[in-house]
């Protein structure tokens, strides 16, 4: 027996996804945070786990985490204290950045102070040109000045920011020795390390915040690594990182930047399992907790995958999987704004108070209120009936509202719900249309706490027609952990043209990447029928600004992936342009401005859990007044999920309801359970 | 169990919301097709253009989230003059076009105007609209944008406004007339194809939502976005204190010789009207930084959402709100024939002027003078290595205003304009040029309880052979000011810097300097004034102003005195 354990964090719960890869059985659990130090959760949740299903310590092979520490540190600027060393000239680039600011009519709002403030920012003398050439070589005396300055400073951590050290990485890497010598407690993120990319800003903010988060992760996995040792001691762990894979402690430690964005990416990668499994190539998730919904568009079961986007305010230039995050969630608020139009959210009751119908102090109207006023949700509560709620104090805390509006409290509780599922829709069409992608093509994928009770309203909005619930929409992001693959990307940052010339150089930069990847793949102990390598480059045509990402092939068991023509390179090259900017020229001269090499590894690959068929008719656990778009409320079958077998149909309106969420089927909408337990719903008209 | 009245047909606060976010995906959706179909760097790269939705009597009713504050009132130039001119005999299938700022509502030549007009049935709902702007109208210099021209014909094709397509067919020999006066035309037509397509997807999508809603229940949909925001404004001004405010600056000049060039505004409020009185102002110059009027409606606009209510929707409630007093043929209302290619330096100043005068009224709000320019620097030659003639152009920020809670932000763009830097890799890398530092001002930023913002810095030279540096600057003479106390920022400057290293002073809109290898040229853009006493001044934001090196003992000692930078430092 060996088995692997997904542990996700949340703010509120932290779920366990235990799988036995001899056996493919599934275990579930699901026990409150520990916010101050989320490790004991994690420590502890474990043992009680193990304890309550009857698995042995040894038994546990792998520990598969998603960590929000880096993610806190910087919402609450609780990092390390930095120091910065940069070229001469340019110690003030961090705090320019783009030179603009975040709201176009408003004169208060900023964009955050520079992580380290001028006085902790030190030059030193030295200059690498586009070349690459040394224009100025490296000036010991000003390194050892700015060594010591940086020690006087009492930084706990220092980047290295030097202008074009993606392409020589030389000077750095001087810099870098030098304050080991000095210091070698000293946490240290060189640019060209964490990650060499063109344009210094972004290469030296993503630097900057790597560092800032160095101290902090590395307490955190030290303290992680040594309670599951004493627990389960044959657990390798892996942790989570936002390009949609796992990595090891010990690279988690240089590279904390890597997990801040993580936490959505794992609900993508157990989405994707799941779509593979009901063989839907092409879906929209849609993740709705209490307070936001990610959202992500999978084609072809994969997700896109992007390069720049903010954390907490900072740009980070790092590959991570594409989501859209928008304020919409079962804790977001009703108000009016100064238009006198309703509106909902961003703003949250969050878990603490929560919905006025959890009656722990919360008084404003939310997204959850709505639901249990018009029957959606049942009195009985969530997670099985542990927590009721409180049908009176919702429609209480929607009164204020209805008054003003002279509406009954049902009519604003609806009115509620279409104003969040219209701005999810608007979310949706973001990631879709304006990307070139037609929504009516996909499936909706909906998961969350909240996800589900939404998504035939959602799913109508935007014409899809069908949407899938997967067996545990609640518990996917700790089963997506258990889903992937130990990644690693690398990248070549360089500016070569796409012609016949060139063609061997590209190669040779490839069977290079290739070289490094072959040792990660050594170092990692991964097996060798489970490596792959995927192939991208990032092109534009001579002139442009912005490249984009062109995949351009994959190598299974580790062998390098083939690199074609010129030709099929611009073709490629094409094809990714059209659909981004629907056109393209044949003649004008293309560029490569990246070469993009990701490895994983396959850790384990879950089986297909199936469930027994039965063609009997699933009786209701009981009917309830439910409203929909009609004027009257409808006598609605409510069941069990768990009484739901495969190859049963159901015709709305339904509600089904299980530990970690609810479905609801409008009228029309048709169901039917496939073999592997999820609800494919079918949007009526 | 109560009934829900079945009244969902009428136009509720939650029908409206959900219609108003329908809208904002239309001229949000339109906005990034426009972005990724079109040629122009200024579109694709730096976002210089905005989509919008306005209604049969040409009112904006929605404008992209992402649009740029000086193209606000753009549209509605456009649609007065469409509706004047065309208004009876508008069919289906017609796109119209337009960008003379004196005949066709236009701001400067680069920005083409479009709009098309949607039906339901035989119904005229309204217009999809957009502008871009593009990176060659013709006239006499590359990219239509160049000083030293005294007259609106020199900076590039002007167009009223005309059908392109009537009824759906396109009037080839009209687009080959404005192809063939405008440079690299095939690229220009994929622009004016890019901005066609977005106008279409919008019409298709209004369609769909007409379909969903019906007609009757859209148009009263935009009545009520209109009159919504129109309340709310009303109501922010009726909360300011009755009155008369005034405040006037000083242009530096025009690059044509015309030197001090006043602006001078008279705002009156009484309950909730505002009257924005511009009389007194210069008259219109020789040079390229003339403004017509909607280009100043569009400042006034900016500056009472900035500093009223920021998060209010654009529309037609916003725009109908001042009342605008300007003379017909002065700065800020040129007639025909002025040039008004840099008209973005003005507005910066209408802005700073806004503000300032009704700084009293909201002192929680006001900012003192921000940089109040559009700094540019342009380099252009030869390049060595691949042969090819090269043209660098770059904005740069500068100073914020100070602020009644917090410091004016260093080195930023402000109002009017938010475009990004190209960062110094991509720069070095695209041009044979070497940028020796980019950095803050020292002691640029103003004096004040809350300080005024620092300048820019970039120091360039050319590499391998000899480069042409043009610039045009503003506040190198007329500095920015303070408010409530708080002393004026550093004036910007650019300088020649030669091979024995003397520093040459240029002027405030240089042309054709001639910069030799191994010589160099510093653009530094002005800070920004103060906000309050500089006696009020905290001693730990003190330390900090001394600590970061960003202001010099001197400085500090000549501002705020000895013994309080002492007493700081301790």
């Amino acid at each position: 027996m060996a088995w692997l354990v997904g542990v996700d964090v949340g703010g509120t719960f932290t779920d366990f996804f235990a799988y036995d890869d001899a056996t493919h059985s599934v275990r579930l659990y699901k026990r409150p945070s520990t916010p101050g130090n989320p490790a004991a959760a994690i420590a502890e949740g474990l043992g009680e786990m193990r304890r309550a299903f009857g698995i042995a310590p040894a038994a546990v092979a792998r520990v598969c985490h998603g960590t929000t520490v880096a993610t806190n540190a910087l919402i609450q600027r609780r990092g390390g204290k930095v120091a910065v060393i940069t070229t001469k000239g340019f110690r003030d680039l961090l705090e320019i950045g783009r030179q603009t600011r975040p709201h176009m009519y408003s004169l208060q709002i900023d964009h955050p102070e520079a992580l380290v403030p001028r006085q902790r920012r030190f030059e030193v003398e030295e200059r690498i040109t586009a070349g690459p050439s040394v224009l100025i070589p490296l000036d010991p005396d000003s390194v050892a000045r700015a060594v010591e300055a940086v020690r006087a400073s009492g930084a706990e951590a220092c980047a290295v920011c030097l202008l074009f050290s993606f392409l020589d990485g030389r000077h750095e890497r001087g810099v870098g020795e030098a304050l080991a010598r000095a210091n070698g407690g000293l946490y240290v993120s060189l640019s060209s390390e964490v990650q060499p990319e063109f344009r210094e800003y972004e290469r030296f903010s993503t630097a900057v915040l790597n560092a800032y988060l160095q101290p902090v992760v590395a307490r955190y996995v030290a303290f992680l690594e040594k309670e599951l040792a004493r627990d389960v001691p044959s657990a390798k762990i892996g942790i989570y990182q936002s390009s949609g894979g796992l990595m090891s402690p010990a690279t988690a430690r240089s590279f904390p930047i890597r997990t801040a964005l993580s936490g959505p990416a794992a609900g993508a990668v157990g989405a994707i399992a799941t779509a593979r499994k009901a063989k839907r190539p092409n879906i929209i998730t849609l993740d709705m907790g209490g307070t936001s919904a990610d959202i992500a568009l999978i084609r072809n079961y994969e997700a896109d995958v992007r390069f720049d986007r903010d954390v907490a305010g900072f740009p980070i230039r790092l590959p991570m999987v594409d989501i859209h995050t928008i304020g919409a969630g079962g804790g977001s608020i009703a108000w009016f704004d100064r238009d006198g139009l309703l509106k909902v959210g961003p703003l949250s009751a969050g878990a603490e108070p929560g919905p006025a119908c959890y009656g722990r102090g919360g008084t404003e109207g939310t997204v959850t209120d709505a639901n249990l006023v018009l029957g959606r949700l049942s009195e009985r509560g969530l997670i099985g009936g542990r927590m009721r709620l409180d049908r009176a104090a919702a429609a209480a805390a929607l009164a204020p509202l209805a008054e003003r509006l002279s509406y009954p409290i049902e009519r604003v509780a609806r009115g509620i719900i279409e104003i969040v599922v219209a701005n999810m829709v608007r979310a949706i069409r973001t990631v879709s249309v304006e990307r070139g992608h037609d929504p009516r093509a996909y499936c909706l994928l909906p998961f969350g706490g909240a996800g589900p009770l939404h998504a035939s309203a959602v799913a109508r909005s935007l014409g899809i027609r069908e949407f899938v619930v997967p067996l545990a929409p609640g518990l996917l992001c700790a089963q997506g952990l258990i889903a992937s693959d130990l990644k690693e990307d690398f990248v070549r940052s360089l500016r070569i043209p796409a012609a016949d010339p060139h063609l061997s150089e590209i190669r040779a930069h490839v069977a290079e990447l290739a070289r490094d990847a072959q040792r990660w793949f050594t170092h990692e102990r991964t097996a060798a029928g489970a490596r792959t390598l995927h192939l991208s480059l990032d092109m534009r045509y001579v002139g442009q600004n912005f490249e984009l990402r062109v995949p351009i092939g994959r190598g299974a068991g580790g062998k390098p992936p083939a690199v074609p023509s010129v030709n099929g390179l611009r073709r490629q090259f094409f094809l990714v342009h059209d659909r981004h900017y629907g056109f393209h020229s044949e003649t004008d001269p293309v560029e490569i401005i990246n070469i993009r090499l990701t490895a994983s590894a396959a850790v384990s690959r879950l089986r297909d859990v199936k469930g027994p068929t039965r063609r009997r008719r699933a009786a209701p656990a009981e009917h309830r007044l439910v409203w929909f778009a009609g004027a009257r409320p409808v006598r609605t079958p409510v069941y069990e999920r768990a009484a739901l077998a495969a190859g049963q149909l159901l015709v709305g309106p339904a509600i089904i309801e299980q530990l970690d969420s609810t479905t609801v089927l409008h009228p029309g909408d048709r169901l039917r359970v496939d073999s592997l337990l999820n609800l494919c719903v079918e949007v009526g008209p | 169990m109560s009934r829900i009245a079945n009244t969902a047909r009428s136009l509720d606060p939650i029908r409206l919301e959900i219609i108003r976010n329908g809208l904002r995906s239309i001229a949000d959706e339109t906005f990034v097709a426009l972005m990724k179909s079109a040629y122009s760097t200024n579109i694709k790269e730096r976002r210089d253009h905005s989509t919008a939705i306005c209604d049969a009597r040409g009112r904006l009713v929605v404008q992209a989230d992402a649009s740029l504050p000086v193209h606000l009132a753009s549209m509605t130039g456009l649609m007065r003059c469409l509706l004047a001119k065309h208004g009876g005999a508008i069919q289906p299938g017609d796109v119209f076009v337009a960008n003379d700022p004196h005949d066709a509502g236009g701001t400067h030549l680069p920005d083409i105007n479009m709009a098309v007009p949607v039906f339901s049935g035989r119904r005229l709902l309204g217009f999809m609209c957009n502008i871009a702007h593009h990176a060659d109208v013709g006239g006499s210099a590359p990219g239509s944008m160049a000083g030293g021209m005294s007259e609106i014909y020199q900076e590039g094709l002007r167009l009223p406004v005309i059908r392109l397509f009537r009824r759906g067919v396109l009037q080839q020999d009209l687009l080959d007339l404005i192809l063939l006066n405008v440079r690299v035309p095939e690229e220009r037509r994929g622009d004016y194809y890019a901005q066609i397509a977005a106008c279409r997807l919008g019409e298709r999508r209004l369609a769909e939502m007409t379909a969903r809603h019906g007609a009757a229940m859209l148009i009263a949909a935009f009545d009520e976005i209109i009159a919504r925001t129109a309340r709310r404004m009303r109501a922010a001004v009726a909360a300011l204190p009755d009155g008369a405010y005034v405040c006037e600056d000083v242009m530096d000049d025009d690059g044509l010789g015309t030197v001090d060039i006043p602006i001078k505004l008279r705002i009156e409020i009484a309950g909730e009207r505002v009257r924005f009185d511009f009389t007194g102002t210069a008259k219109q110059v020789s040079g390229n930084i003339n403004v017509t009027f909607n280009a100043t409606q569009a400042s006034v606009c900016y500056a009472l959402k900035a500093l009223l209510d920021p998060e209010v929707p654009n529309n037609q409630g916003v725009l109908d709100l001042p009342e605008i007093v300007v003379e017909k043929g002065s700065l800020l209302d040129a007639a025909f024939p002025a040039p008004v290619a840099a008209r973005a330096n003005t507005c910066q100043r209408i802005i700073d002027v806004i503000i300032g005068a009704l700084a009293p009224a909201v002192p929680q709000h006001a900012v003192a003078a921000a940089n109040g320019a559009n700094t540019t620097a342009v380099f252009s030659g030869l390049d060595p290595r691949r042969g090819r003639h090269y043209v660098y152009l770059e904005t740069l920020g500068g100073g914020f205003g100070g602020r009644a809670e917090r410091d004016g932000k260093d080195g930023v763009q402000v109002h009017i304009t938010n475009t990004s830097n190209l960062p110094v890799e991509a720069i070095e890398s695209e041009y044979p040029l070497l940028v020796e530092s980019y950095s803050l001002v020292e002691d640029s930023g103003g004096p004040g309880r809350c300080r005024g913002g620092m300048g820019l810095r970039r120091v360039i030279r050319p590499v391998g052979h000899d480069c042409l540096f043009n610039g045009a600057g503003e506040r190198f003479a007329h500095r920015p000011w303070g408010i409530f106390g708080g002393g004026p920022g550093a004036p910007g400057r650019f300088l020649h810097v030669t091979r024995e290293g003397r520093s040459v002073p240029l002027a405030t809109k240089p042309a054709g300097i001639i910069v030799r290898e191994g010589e160099k040229i510093v653009v530094e853009s002005p800070g920004a004034g103060g906000y309050g006493a500089a006696a009020e001044r905290s001693p730990a934001a003190l330390a900090l102003d001394r600590e970061s090196g960003k202001f010099s003992e001197a400085y500090l000692a000549r501002h705020y005195g000895t013994a309080k930078v002492d007493r700081a430092a301790e």
